[in-house]
């Protein structure tokens, strides 16, 4: 415990040092202000700010890249509240009863619910992060390659069986994913593979590039897709601060779904997507007046505003512990460690203590920040919202297009940026989901510099992974939930849930 | 036979070519053994179990009970014929070092014109309209600067959605080339030059 108190009053020196919390303060606020454009979600908007953080140094890099993340987790939820429209993907059921408060007039307190539920949950799943990252970080630093090997098939068969749409095709996506990650050098042979003698490409293909086409350039296509016009209901926002009875409410509501979220964020896999899913169809069955739902319960808002937050925050810890992603936002946070020298694992907390839990630290910091900004700014926001699409994609693709350049001052980035744009698009429209590639590509070199040190070592028997208990534990864990998700009573119950909500 | 699920039926096809697509690249590099992988083994493996995903994808496409027409998305053929083989010509004919600037030029629009045909075979106009002006955009940023790339940017990615209203892109584009001009140029002091290359 006193380790504890110790290690979070240097955590809170570094954040509260005046560079780390101006880096934090321009995180969010860039984060909140993409994160409120309809269509842009946080990976997009991290990899578009990627390039802005390379020359800061790792922790405020990390700093400022987290306080994007849940800015932009924060700003979605406006949009979803005040226009119907997620601003990204976890905030889709927030659209359910925020919109439905805000045309009943009370998108005040919709907006105020969200904001406060959000920051009590960040509260705790910054605490939870401090308790239960060390001890994990230890287990990790016991672990061979053998283990990191299952461990990785384990993260990547549960993200794939926590996606939603076709398991088979979001197993493809993975093993497609871990070949593109293949491309370029190899580190053992010096080969460089599938580069077609494009110098560009022996440096591997770049994770921005991947990540902005896939999920920046591909939605903005879809949207244009969609004709249409959005309809915003608020024009002045009034009433932010919940009522007694809004507070009583909603208060057991934002329990459970911090809750949940900070359990849900931590599996593989997890994190802020599915966390405010299950919270909504956990409020809505325990609900005494569950009709209430989709018609505007504040409830509806409050439990899943809270567990997308707690989940976006507990899902650093695998990424902080083990090195592996369990989302896409968390494979570009890797990528970004990766850019700054850092090699993710159990070894950060331990080499580099500053970086580890200043980071956490911020998260609170962040948090605060998200409140007292957004109470204030919303007003901002909504005149924000009122730029028709038509001006506003042109200066996303601008932003878009410098950041990819500066990645390393060639056009060629732009140009496989582009590429991916296109295959991004097929892949949308064939139902292919591209969350699991994104893990899928940061993890190909690890995992197989982990498969050929495992083999190495067990002289070619590849029954290691079999005969080493954590590693056959995590193997086991990954056959039962493919064995879960095959089976057809729990596979229609898990479409319901993502139709239903 | 008759393909159900038109969605699967292209995927299937997409796992199974690049599976195989890979498999078939690896093959030029060293197999290894399974104590010393070479650089072909993880690829060649993985490639492997995608290209039977594929396939059990693609036969899904017949049997499925979630029906979806064969036509998912506009799709142009002869634009992926043209493309190809004008990119094989422009892969083949590299223009040496020391070449003229008119062979250059004549290069790099052949290169620009396939990979133009290849973007616009999928999709909506707004796909290919867009991208290729991001595209544009890289190429054009050190021979004509911030300014004037960013005008190719705007203008064109503009005018690859519903509405094109002139005076309104205009404004657009004064607003966002100042604002970029002093953000990353002054502000981030990104190496880039303001005004095309010659006039500096």
């Amino acid at each position: 415990m006193e380790a504890l108190f110790t290690n979070l009053g240097l955590g809170f020196s570094v954040a509260l040092s005046f560079q780390n919390l101006f880096y934090c303060f321009m995180g969010v606020v860039l984060g909140t202000l993409i994160g409120v454009l309809p269509g842009i979600g946080p990976v997009a908007t991290i990899a578009m700010l990627l390039p802005v953080t390379f020359t800061l140094n790792p922790t405020s890099a990390l700093i400022m890249l987290a306080g994007i993340y849940y800015g932009a987790q924060y700003g979605g939820s406006t949009t979803a509240i005040l226009v119907n429209l997620p601003g990204e993907s976890s905030s889709v059921v927030t659209c359910l009863d925020g919109y439905q408060m805000a045309r009943q007039g009370r998108a005040g307190a919709a907006l105020g619910v969200a904001a406060l539920g959000s920051f009590f949950a960040g509260c705790c799943a910054t605490i939870i992060i401090a308790l239960f990252a060390p001890p994990l970080a230890e287990v990790a630093l016991k672990f061979g390659p053998a283990e990191y090997f299952s461990l990785m098939v384990l993260g990547l068969i549960a993200a794939t069986v926590l996606a939603h749409g076709s398991l088979i095709k979001a197993i493809a996506m993975v093993i497609l994913g871990l070949l593109l990650g293949l491309v370029g050098t190899d580190v053992n042979s010096g080969v460089a593979r599938f580069a077609f003698g494009v110098s560009e490409l022996s440096d591997g293909i770049g994770f921005v590039s991947v990540a902005m086409g896939v999920f920046g350039f591909a939605e903005i296509i879809g949207n244009l897709e969609q004709k249409g016009e959005r309809e915003i209901f608020v024009k002045k926002v009034t009433g932010l601060l919940p009522t007694w009875q809004d507070i009583k409410d909603c208060t057991p509501s934002v329990l459970r779904g911090t809750a949940l979220g900070s359990f849900l964020g931590i599996l593989p896999g997890g994190g802020a997507l599915l966390a405010s899913f299950a919270a909504y169809t956990l409020e809505k069955k325990i609900s005494k007046n569950s009709a209430n739902f989709g018609k505007g319960a504040i409830q509806g808002v409050a439990a899943p505003e809270s567990a997308n937050n707690a989940g976006a925050q507990t899902s650093f810890i695998p990424l902080l512990t083990l090195g592996i992603p369990s989302n896409p936002v968390m494979a570009l946070m890797i990528g970004a460690m990766m850019i700054q020298g850092i090699a993710p694992g159990p070894q950060v907390m331990t080499e580099r203590p500053q970086l580890f839990w200043g980071m956490i630290a911020s998260m609170w910091v962040g948090n605060l920040m998200l409140v007292v900004l957004n109470l204030p700014l919303i007003g901002m926001w909504i005149k924000l919202l009122q730029v028709p699409y038509r001006l506003l994609y042109p200066a996303i693709l601008l932003f878009c297009c410098v950041g990819v350049y500066s990645l390393s001052n060639s056009p060629f980035d732009v140009m496989q940026t582009a590429v991916f744009g296109v295959v991004g698009y097929i892949w949308v429209k064939l139902e292919c989901e591209p969350a699991p590639l994104i893990l899928g590509f940061i993890l190909g070199p690890l995992m197989e510099e982990n498969l050929r040190r495992a083999m190495l070592l067990s002289r070619g028997d590849p029954l290691v992974f079999f005969q080493r208990p954590i590693s056959l534990t995590m193997l086991l864990i990954a056959a039962f939930l493919l064995v879960i998700v095959l089976a057809p009573t729990v596979r229609k119950k898990r479409d319901e849930a993502f139709v239903e909500a | 036979m008759k393909v159900a699920n038109g969605k699967d039926f292209w995927a299937g096809l997409m796992f199974i070519g690049f599976g195989l697509g890979f498999m078939g690249v690896a093959n030029n590099y060293a197999m290894g053994t399974a104590v010393r992988m070479g650089p072909a083994y993880f690829p060649t493996v993985l490639g492997g179990m995608l290209a039977v995903l594929g396939v059990a994808i693609f036969l899904r496409a017949f049997v499925s009970k979630i029906p979806h027409p064969v036509g998912v998305f506009p799709f142009r053929l002869w634009f992926v014929v043209g493309g190809l083989a004008l990119g094989v010509i422009a892969y083949y004919t590299q223009v040496p070092r020391d070449g003229g600037d008119v062979a250059k030029i004549a290069h790099e629009l052949l290169a620009g014109v396939s990979i133009g045909l290849l973007f616009a075979a999928f999709g909506p106009r707004s796909l290919w309209v867009i991208l290729f002006s991001v595209v544009a955009f890289g190429y054009l940023l050190k021979p004509l600067g911030l300014v004037l790339a960013t005008g190719v940017l705007i203008f064109g990615s503009a005018w690859g959605g519903h509405e094109f209203k002139t005076r309104e892109v205009t404004f657009l584009f004064v607003a966002l080339a100042v604002f970029s001009v002093f953000a990353f140029v002054k502000g981030l002091g990104l190496p880039m030059n303001i005004w095309p290359a010659f006039l500096e």
